[in-house]
């Protein structure tokens, strides 16, 4: 066991750490924030993203023959600690750079990797993903929107549900169906679509906490060329688990751990300032007690990534370690809002715009938010499945 | 960075674990003491106590996380808590002993003869394992400690105390004059919990361990909260897997009970809990080898959150046992009552916590 680093990762942090200085706008995470309006924040992420991109330090985990870095586990480990020393912006091609690039790394064809990877790392292309369906959440494979080949295209027609940042994307990676008669799970392929194809449109759907980052998505008669198939026709279900154990991976764990415990930095700074009748908040056992069991659940999000990370290090297949993280990761930060708006007491109800609002109603929004976390990328019902079937072996 | 242990210190801990399982009694239905001494004998003699002592007085000199698999299997397997008590007051007097201590303790720790028993609850302080009444003026030691486990058989007794002016740790011989130890009835009788009352004993200076030392005390809590974390997560795995493998042959409605999601769901969510606990606990265990910044806070979080996942663990357990786990023969009372006694020792959850907060909160000042 050992967390110290190694001289080249010491390096790396530095480095890292120097850029951000520079690239982040004077008086960064102290007076100058992200915008408050929904569309001018996302655009505010996606030019952050390309700034990232102009240093090098977007998709720094993959080849450098893709203009990755070919960063170790540990130096992403160290690129999500220095992101969040430095409060920087969240990205907006996420799922460009984990999940539609992890996925073409791994099964897309010379043509796809030189067409597509490099414009997700210039964070010129940003992605979304097209796999639930109003009748295809938790049950996956039962996705209907189907893929007719005709020629050297296919012609998409169905819907897809809850597509975050569809409206800024220009291509979304789907799972669609292109065997009617196979059995469900090896009729569907892995289709990458333009989103300026003729045939899309997209409707936001408005989310508990009033954003609208995701949208339905509609494809009538959708021309895909045969080219941007990933795989083999039918094999998209295998294809798709690969997308799933790094959408659920401990990279994905650790890059929300940073963000968690930023929201616990705040809290525990409104906690220290914020007067009660007999002091601040800080004081009151109670608070404390709340307080404590937060701060010991976001570090142990931290562990439980390192663990895995290391056994990943050490040669282990990625497995249901992903369905462990997601599902502690997920509840936990959700105790953790939960936690907040306990603490702030009648405040709590405040929203930002309010006057009295404590840190700008920030948490409210968080535990809104938060309750996205148990549901997306596998509800927990689906990860407790596999965690019961596949890890401890119970029967189905 | 590399978070995973090593096969030395795995093979350490199974060894352990498998010289545990050889009696079977520790961890029958019925609390026992009958097997302490043999299962101490079996574990000196494979060189458990030599293994943090340095090797210029006759040990291995492993650090403490070498021994967190091992701490762990002396949980799973309910071994008695003196055996790791030990291990906590040895890595004590290897870190806050003089050379003098440290030539007449350790030799004969590490042979396997001087088993240490630690004193610090007492009555009437709440959660607080660091504030004693049990005072130590003008050379001699009075007070009274509760649930010092294994007590009765250990030749020293480790004493949280305070002088006049500072806390204090005593290392106290069990047959010194003035003192008393009295078996308790209590939750846990195999865990050998006593009372032990100080008459007026006499302490020579020699006998303080790390005097002068301000964070004395804080070495010995944050090595006790780390090894109480670590059997609390024994423990927890026992109950995983004893619940997983009821869940597989037990059978209503014509099926086995884990294809139900009511069991299926409560077993992963204890699997998660433990993984999530085990974390918390081997950084502790790192960070008290390591003497790393954050000692204290890593070793309270995982007392408390480790404590919490234990006795958890347990209700999950005897849930998914039905009424097979409400009984005395299958044996998980056993682990319930452990569960408690381990909760209880070295300060309790709300205490460990608020710990945490504290730290948190004043390295935040220093930043």
């Amino acid at each position: 066991m050992d967390f110290t680093y190694t001289d080249e990762e010491h390096r790396f942090r530095l480095e890292l750490r120097e850029w951000l200085a520079t690239a982040l706008p004077e008086g960064w995470g102290e007076t100058v924030f992200e915008p408050e309006d929904e569309e001018e924040r996302y655009l505010f992420r996606r030019d952050w993203d390309k700034k990232l991109s102009s240093g090098r330090w977007a998709g720094i985990n993959w080849p450098v023959e893709y203009g990755g870095r070919g960063a170790t586990l540990v130096e992403r480990g160290i690129f999500a600690e220095e992101m969040a020393r430095a409060k920087a912006p969240e990205s907006l091609n996420i799922i460009g750079h984990n999940l539609a690039g992890t996925t073409i790394l791994h099964h897309g064809s010379q043509a796809q990797k030189d067409r597509f990877l490099p414009p997700i790392i210039a964070n010129e292309e940003f992605w979304c993903q097209g796999f639930s369906e109003p009748n295809a959440g938790s049950d996956l494979a039962s996705v209907r929107t189907k893929a007719v080949r005709k020629g050297d295209k296919y012609v998409v027609n169905g819907q897809k549900i809850w597509t975050s940042y569809a409206q800024y994307s220009q291509w979304c990676f789907a799972l669609v169906r292109t065997d009617p008669d196979a059995p469900k799970h090896k009729g569907l392929s892995f289709l990458l679509i333009d989103m300026s194809s003729p045939g899309i449109s997209i409707r936001p759907l408005r989310q508990i906490s009033g954003e609208s980052e995701f949208n339905e998505t509609f494809f009538e008669d959708v021309e895909v060329p045969v080219e941007n198939l990933v795989g083999q026709e039918n094999d998209g279900w295998r294809i798709a688990m690969t997308t799933l154990a790094y959408e659920r991976g401990p990279e994905d764990c650790l890059g929300r751990q940073v963000r968690f415990k930023q929201e616990l930095e705040k809290l525990l700074e409104v906690c220290a300032v914020e007067p009660t009748a007999n002091g601040v908040l800080a004081d009151d056992p109670v608070v404390r007690q709340k307080l404590g069991r937060s701060i010991v659940e976001v570090e142990a999000m931290r562990l439980v990534a390192l663990k895995s990370f290391s056994r990943i290090l050490a040669g282990d297949e990625r497995g249901p370690d992903a369905s462990v993280i997601k599902l502690y990761w997920s509840h936990a930060a959700q105790r953790m809002n939960e936690a907040a708006l306990d603490i702030l007491g009648p405040a709590a109800v405040l929203s930002e715009g309010d006057d009295d609002a404590m840190a700008g109603g920030r948490f409210q929004t968080s535990f809104l938010q938060s309750k996205a976390f148990s549901i997306y990328s596998g509800s927990s019902e689906i990860q407790r499945n596999i965690i019961g079937e596949r890890m401890l072996g119970l029967p189905r | 960075m590399n978070f995973l242990f090593n096969e030395e210190q795995t093979s350490l801990g199974e060894t352990v674990g498998q010289v545990l399982a050889d009696h079977a009694a520790l961890t029958g239905p019925d609390p026992s003491r009958d097997s302490d001494g043999e299962v101490w004998a079996a574990l000196a003699e494979l060189g458990l106590f030599s293994l943090l002592v340095a090797e210029e007085h006759g040990g291995v000199g492993l650090g403490f996380v070498d021994l967190a698999p091992t701490v762990e299997a002396l949980g799973a397997g309910l071994a008695p808590p003196l055996i790791a008590s030990t291990l906590v007051a040895t890595e004590a007097v290897n870190r806050l002993g003089d050379v003098e201590q440290r030539a007449q303790l350790l030799p004969d720790i590490a042979a396997g003869e001087t088993a240490i028993a630690i004193a610090s609850a007492e009555l009437g302080r709440g959660n607080d394992p660091v504030f004693a009444e049990c005072g130590l003026h003008d050379g001699r030691l009075t007070g009274r400690k509760i649930a010092v486990a294994g007590a009765d058989v250990a030749q020293m007794l480790l004493v949280v105390t305070r002088t006049q002016s500072a806390p204090a740790l005593a290392l106290v011989p069990t047959d010194a004059p003035g003192v008393t130890v009295e078996p308790h009835a209590d939750i846990d009788p195999s865990a050998g919990l006593c009372r032990v009352t100080f008459d007026n004993v006499a302490v020579a200076s020699a006998q303080l361990l790390g005097e002068g030392s301000p964070g004395a005390l804080d070495t010995l809590i944050d090595l006790g909260a780390t090894a109480q974390s670590g059997m609390a997560m024994g423990i927890a795995e026992v109950m995983l897997k004893r619940s997983v493998a009821y869940a597989c042959e037990r059978e209503q409605f014509g099926k086995p009970i884990g294809s139900f999601q009511a069991i299926k769901h409560r077993c992963a969510d204890l699997a998660v809990a433990v993984e999530a606990g085990k974390a918390t606990s081997h950084y502790a265990f790192w960070a008290c080898s390591e003497d790393a910044e954050d000692r204290a806070s890593a070793a309270s979080a995982a007392k408390a959150y480790c404590g919490e996942i234990a006795c958890n663990a347990c209700n999950d357990a005897i849930q998914i046992h039905g009424g097979m786990g409400f009984t005395w023969e299958l044996g998980l009372h056993r682990f319930l009552r452990r569960a408690q006694v381990i909760e209880h020792a070295v300060g309790s959850r709300a205490w460990h916590y608020e710990r945490v907060v504290a730290e948190t909160l004043a390295a935040r000042e220093v930043a």
